[in-house]
């Protein structure tokens, strides 16, 4: 468990995530309060490694629950396995029999295999998934469910027992508490309004694009070998790109990309042929592309031939 | 503190963010873990337990600091750097201007402003009740800075920069006297900003709400006001979950589709070929909708909100393009990937500039079946927004007939009562024969009733 803010900052740093101010803050309250944390922002701003580095701060494992349309109840909480069910009732034929020997009516023999009716029905056939096996784990995890927009909303609101109240309600075995409560983590790209229910249930952390200092300290921690002159070049035509009007925006882990690819080329400075070669590693449409290179071309005074 | 941070929810809410009592009770939480001592710390653990929107951040931004401010910046004591001759030599020449301007001038040398409750009586007499709006309280700071004499200011420290003079007091010591005069004059309309800022807030706050729910989506949406806009928009949230959550129980409840013998087959070989599982094929309910919008003038707001209520929907539908016409047809299918709805509307609108007596639906519809007439098929609901207002221009009706039989459906929602179709310049009554259904759409709730339909299939 983290001590204090101060804390929280030292050890996701030591998993080499820098946690701005307000990052830790909400981290430490979420813990302190056990309430959820909802992280919202542009895509590839770090919300989901932020989970990662969470659980491995804490040393807990993390389980991951990727959302999409039309994930239901059977995919992320439990599924019943009907086909051991169907083995073990074939392997049990002789003890069934056993058990209805002797039942002179069919209302008999319904009566007594209704009596051993849970036993199909225990946690023994139980196929747990994500959420299930963040409750019922047996050390404190860190559970992620990422890009919760992308579910449906009736998914959404089935979330809300988790979050609340950390339990599950499964008809044939009642309510499942959680041993240890999960510390939780939602994500979402803001494409579309998640549900006031929802919200009120989560602390809120809008992680937007870091500026240019906080950018420069990520790309010369991740990609250590870029040297500082060029790797801030680097990141200020990224963030020079962010003010541009583009269908996508380059996202930090594509800042950290074209690092990389600066490093592989083995490049010296960040000329045009460079930036020719490299720039689809950033922008990822063709019109975006475009429209880079003619701001680029125009800021190096026109000699260039973009 | 805590009765000032329930006070400050008070103030969010009225300012528009939905704040609920498990989250204020968050926040006290939060602030008791976290303390009070920290401003910074203090600040973003009351936004990350209240605010849920990226949009409320700007109010809580601009709240924040008038509830927990210091109340602006403190004045400074002019008279400390003095020695007591030129102390006294003040004193006279204070007392030799006194008059109207007695009270400013004391507070403005003494270091000793207006009391809180002072400021409060202050900002009563110029009114501040009657401000609605923080922008409307820039008005109300003006005058009352005016009301504290500010503004014969300048000629009175003239003249206590002269009689001084004639005193004898050396110029250094007139002008760092000055100096500091100036900084608390700055200071205190600093304060004074503050103080009428928070009083809107606070007076918002305990103001009962305008407007209903309910009666707001009844009013005609021509003649809504802005404010009022403003607060439809936010309905509009509310109305999109109601027909979200309509339309997946009729997707549910809706029939079980055809039987499906190959996915029963393949389902079956987990039951050693029991056909255990039935799995059936279902039915593809997901409408996919053609929009065209009049965005002349008298059908704007309506055109705004047919496309927040399409756009918020688009989980609910297949497929949605739109086209805007006045004079003439454009596309304004926004990718909205990663796109609040909200944002991408006011863009469209702002895109397209209303004008008078423009509007052309003939010509649009020729533009129209020109370039986007691949757009159409029998799978497509066009959904046609307008009055049919034509400014007397071919209606061109063969057209339009083409449209409605190369489409599934062809739909056309008009704000005009119905008695008005046909009068003037409407070539409403020669579309109608024409359009699957029509329907009149005067508010909100007609709108959204006929959304609801179209989600129907």
């Amino acid at each position: 468990m983290f001590k204090d803010i101060a804390d929280v900052r030292g050890r996701l740093g030591q998993q080499q995530y820098i946690a701005s101010e307000e990052i830790a803050t909400v981290v430490y309250l979420a813990q302190a309060l056990g309430k959820p944390v909802l992280a919202e922002g542009p895509a590839g701003v770090g919300k989901t490694e932020l989970a990662k580095v969470w659980s491995k701060a804490l040393d807990r494992p993390l389980i991951r629950l990727q959302c999409y349309e039309g994930l239901d109840e059977g995919k992320a909480l439990y599924e019943w396995e009907y086909a051991k069910q169907m083995l073990y009732t074939q392997l049990l034929r002789d003890t069934l029999q056993q058990t209805l020997q002797g039942a002179d009516s069919l209302a008999t023999a319904v009566q007594r295999l209704a009596q051993e009716d849970n036993v199909f029905f225990s946690e023994h056939f139980l196929l747990p998934r994500p959420l299930l096996q963040a409750l019922t784990a047996q050390e404190p995890v860190v559970l992620l469910i990422d890009e919760v927009d992308r579910a449906d909303v009736e998914f959404e609101a089935f979330l809300l027992e988790i979050l609340s109240d950390f339990q599950v309600s499964i008809p044939e075995l009642g309510t499942i508490h959680a041993i240890h409560e999960p510390m939780v983590l939602l994500t979402s790209n803001n494409t579309r309004e998640l549900s006031e229910a929802l919200k009120r249930r989560c602390l809120y952390l809008y992680v937007d694009y870091p500026n240019l200092e906080a950018e420069l300290d990520i790309v010369r921690l991740k990609v250590p070998d870029l040297s500082t002159a060029l790797a801030r070049q680097a990141v200020e035509i990224v963030q020079q790109l962010r003010q541009m009007d583009m269908r996508k925006l380059p996202s930090v882990s594509e800042t950290l990309d074209w690092a990389r690819a600066l490093v592989a080329l083995n490049a010296k400075s960040i000329d045009e042929e460079t930036l020719r070669n490299t720039l689809t590693v950033l922008l990822k449409y063709e019109a975006d592309v475009q429209k880079a290179k003619r701001m680029l071309g125009g800021r190096s005074g026109g000699q260039s031939d973009f | 503190m805590d009765d000032r941070i329930v006070e400050f929810v008070r103030g969010l809410r009225a300012a528009g963010a939905r704040v609920s009592v498990a989250e204020a009770s968050d926040a006290l939480r939060a602030v008791e873990l976290l303390g009070v001592s920290d401003k910074n710390l203090f600040r973003q653990s009351l936004r990350a337990t209240l605010i849920k929107d990226s949009d409320d951040f700007a109010a809580f931004d601009q709240l924040f600091p008038l509830y927990f401010g210091s109340g602006g910046p403190l004045l400074q004591n002019a008279t400390d750097q003095l020695n007591p001759d030129e102390q006294e030599m003040l004193e006279a020449a204070l007392s030799a201007l006194s008059g109207r301007l007695q009270r400013l001038l004391d507070w403005l040398t003494s270091g000793q402003g207006p009391t809180r409750e002072e400021l409060e009586e202050l900002a009563r007499r110029a009114g501040v009740e009657w401000a609605n709006s923080q922008q409307e309280g820039r008005w109300v700071t003006r005058r009352m800075l005016r009301d504290m004499g500010f503004a014969h200011l300048e000629e009175l420290l003239a003249q206590l920069r002269q009689q001084l003079q004639e005193m004898g007091m050396s110029r250094q010591a007139i002008e760092q006297l000055m100096g500091v005069v100036e900084a608390n004059r700055e200071a205190l309309a600093e304060q004074v900003a503050q103080q009428i800022g928070l009083q809107i807030a606070q007076d918002r706050a305990n103001r009962p709400e305008a407007f209903h729910g309910s009666d707001i989506l009844n009013k005609p949406l021509q003649s809504l006001t802005e404010e009022e806009a403003e607060l439809l928009r936010k309905e509009v949230q509310r109305l999109v979950t109601q027909l979200r959550s309509r339309a997946a129980l009729r997707h549910k409840r809706g029939k079980e589709g055809r039987f499906d013998a190959k996915g029963t087959i393949r389902a079956s070989q987990k039951y050693g070929g029991v056909p255990f599982e039935m799995r059936f094929r279902r039915k593809k309910l997901k409408p996919s909708l053609l929009l065209i919008c009049d965005v002349s003038t008298s059908m704007r707001p309506v055109a705004e909100f047919m496309l927040r209520l399409i756009y918020e929907l688009q989980d609910q539908v297949a497929k949605a393009r739109s086209f805007a016409f006045n004079a003439d047809m454009e596309e304004i299918t926004v990718t909205l990937a990663g796109n609040r709805a909200a944002d991408a509307v006011a863009e469209v609108l702002y895109a397209i500039p209303p004008g008078y007596y423009a509007t052309d639906l003939g010509h649009s519809l020729e533009t129209f079946s020109r370039n986007w007439g691949d757009a159409v098929n029998g799978r497509t609901t066009v959904i046609i927004l307008g009055d049919g207002r034509n400014n007397y221009n071919s209606p061109r009706i063969d057209l339009f007939r083409e449209l409605q039989r190369r489409a599934k459906r062809l739909i056309w929602l008009n704000p005009e009562l119905r008695q008005k179709w046909g009068t003037g310049d409407s070539d409403m009554l020669d579309y109608e024969p024409y359009c699957d259904a029509v329907y009149s759409v005067r508010n909100m709730a007609q709108l959204a009733a006929a959304v609801d339909k179209l989600l129907g299939g």
